[in-house]
């Protein structure tokens, strides 16, 4: 912000007062800011200010072409960027009817799994954190880079993997690959009682947690909610079953639901989503090597590629919610208007200013993080 | 599996109230409708009440500046009957003003809010019309597609000077940055000033 638009204002005499909450404060994810109005410790009007993260993806991938823009696309969402890449690359290959081999699109659900499991670790820990609890947080982190390993092992970075294109993905699993994958489900595995000491039956958290952000399954519906901060509220949707893609349709998973719709419901569908995703991945790990083939699709010259024209809207369920990416394409070698529909848009602005309008000012930072907003997403 | 066909067949009671509506089907799950801008709303509100739809996923604007037209674009999902109706209409865009939905859909309030700042147009009843990503901005709306975004910074900003005359100076006395021959990167190695100079 500019220092000429800060205003000294002569607040009439009030027992009310506006914060700042964020860009740069501990309890705020990412570089975001809510500014509170807060009457005692109640907080009694709140109003999301976003844009801190905004490098203008939509209007960089109209200026670049259909294969740059993949190693643009990851950068939307820091804590899960998997799923961009995947979006994209399903809607590049739904424009022009490319056929994505079997092995590749089991790749790619191992690596969709392996970034729902690192997201949903990192949330963990930042939830934690807004308790007053740093363990969780520094086991979080470590376990996740476990996960991180993996990556960079398969594709080559830890956190951007830029591991898909259009067609397929870049490369096959390296050897003993699947090994290690399983070495270390095997040791989330052994770890969650571990998890359910330290914080999912921890007195202190669960008291902080429980009642708090609440919403009901109405309200979810209302406003938009979806992935597991929906499936808090009692409603077993989830685009991998519902809408499946990729190889969703032919795997084993159940769908954790909680009735409560507070930040401890929210927090427990994680939990058993942490669960499924290891389960998935056993699946993933035991099905791979009967899956033959090419890992790619045969794709025209990248740099001179004209995508026929057309329009599609892919959806996708990353660890925040529903993911959507409209694309359209005038048959031109570069995307003629790419909108990201990110899951947090809904829960950081609407959402979190309902909830957090009401509740205690030491509540707030929870709020955002129960409900897993992602600011990157929302600014593109 | 009987959820192919629904989506069809609850959708043609409703189509029938509403004029114009082309529907093509796009797959099992995938409906595309196009409809004038001013039957929009009533159309809107059909699917929500009568077929389902409730759930607002995203607003998409596109411009086509070629036929002097916004393109809106509703993505609606149904949670019972598990399938996506997009509803495609157009807008003049000038004076590019159109009517909100947010009495229908709540999220259209963060979406109608975002096409105002990156494309202009006002959403009339939106109950929130304040910048949010582009607090500070004052250019055009930058997702035209007449903004260009390169000839804005060439404008508007100075491009940095990385050769400064101060370093120049320094490094013809030897000082600065100066990586000796064996430690370069390796496309340096073994070019030897005369390969430089040929």
């Amino acid at each position: 912000m500019r220092a000429e638009n800060y205003e000294a204002r002569n607040h009439p005499p009030s027992h009310e007062f506006e914060i700042n909450f964020g860009p740069n404060h501990p309890g705020i994810e990412g570089n975001y800011a809510l500014k509170v109005r807060v009457h005692g410790d109640q907080v009694v009007a709140a109003r999301a200010d976003g844009g801190y993260l905004h490098r203008g993806f939509e209007k960089l991938m109209e200026q670049r072409l259909w294969i740059q823009n993949i190693a643009l696309v990851p950068r939307i969402c820091v804590p899960d960027p998997a799923p961009m890449e995947v979006a994209y690359s399903m809607a590049v290959e739904q424009l022009c009817g490319l056929e994505v081999p079997e092995r590749a699109q089991w790749l790619r659900v191992l690596q969709l799994e392996l970034s729902r499991l690192a997201a949903h670790l990192f949330t963990f820990g930042g939830h934690a954190a807004t308790t007053g609890m740093y363990s969780p947080m520094f086991w979080g982190v470590a376990d996740r880079d476990l996960l991180l390993d993996l990556f960079e092992e398969l594709t080559g970075g830890r956190v951007y993997s830029i591991y898909n294109i259009p067609g397929g993905v870049r490369r096959d699993v390296p050897e003993g690959f699947l090994d290690r994958i399983s070495a270390t489900l095997d040791y989330l595995d052994s770890r969650l009682p571990d998890y359910d000491n330290l914080l999912f039956t921890n007195r202190v958290f669960v008291t902080r947690a429980k009642n708090t952000g609440p919403i009901t399954q109405a309200q979810a519906l209302e406003w938009g909610v979806t992935g597991p901060n929906l499936r808090a509220t009692g409603l077993a949707f989830d685009v991998r079953r519902d809408d499946p893609y990729l190889v969703y349709d032919q795997l084993a998973f159940d769908i954790p639901t909680e009735q409560a719709g507070d930040a401890w419901a929210r927090t427990l569908v994680r939990r058993g989503e942490l669960q499924q995703s290891v389960r998935i991945l056993r699946q993933v790990v035991e099905k791979l090597p009967t899956v033959g083939g090419p890992i790619r699709a045969p794709i025209p010259n990248p740099l001179a590629w004209r995508v026929p024209a057309g329009e599609t809207y892919v959806r996708i369920e990353s660890s925040k919610g529903e993911l959507g990416w409209y694309v359209v394409s005038d048959g031109g070698e570069k995307p003629y208007r790419v909108h990201v529909r990110g899951p947090s848009s809904m829960h950081a602005v609407q959402v979190l200013e309902h909830l957090v309008t009401g509740a205690r000012i030491e509540d707030v930072a929870q709020i955002m993080f129960s409900l897993d907003a992602c600011p990157p997403e929302v600014d593109r | 599996m009987s959820d192919a066909h629904l989506p069809v067949e609850r959708l043609s009671i409703i189509l029938g109230e509403v004029k114009d509506v082309r529907v093509s089907q796009r797959g099992p799950r995938r409906t595309r409708l196009d409809v004038a801008a001013d039957a929009l709303p009533a159309l809107l509100e059909l699917l929500k009440g009568r077929a389902g739809y409730v759930h607002l996923s995203a607003i998409s604007c596109v411009d086509w500046p070629a036929d002097d037209q916004f393109e809106l674009v509703y993505h609606l999902w149904s949670y019972e009957l598990n399938a996506l109706v997009s509803v495609h209409t157009r807008i003049a865009r000038d004076p590019g003003v159109y009517v909100s939905v947010y009495d229908i859909y709540h999220p259209a309030g963060f979406f109608e809010r975002d096409i105002h700042e990156m494309y202009g147009v006002f959403f009339e009843g939106a109950p929130d019309m304040e910048k949010f990503i582009l607090t500070e901005w004052d250019g055009p709306p930058p997702m035209r597609k007449e903004f260009d975004s390169e000839a804005w910074v060439n404008e508007h900003f100075d491009w940095q000077d990385y050769r400064p005359d101060w370093l120049l100076e320094l490094e013809a006395q030897g000082g600065g940055i100066v990586i000796p021959p064996d430690e370069q990167r390796f496309s340096r190695r073994g070019v030897t000033e005369s390969d430089d100079e040929s």
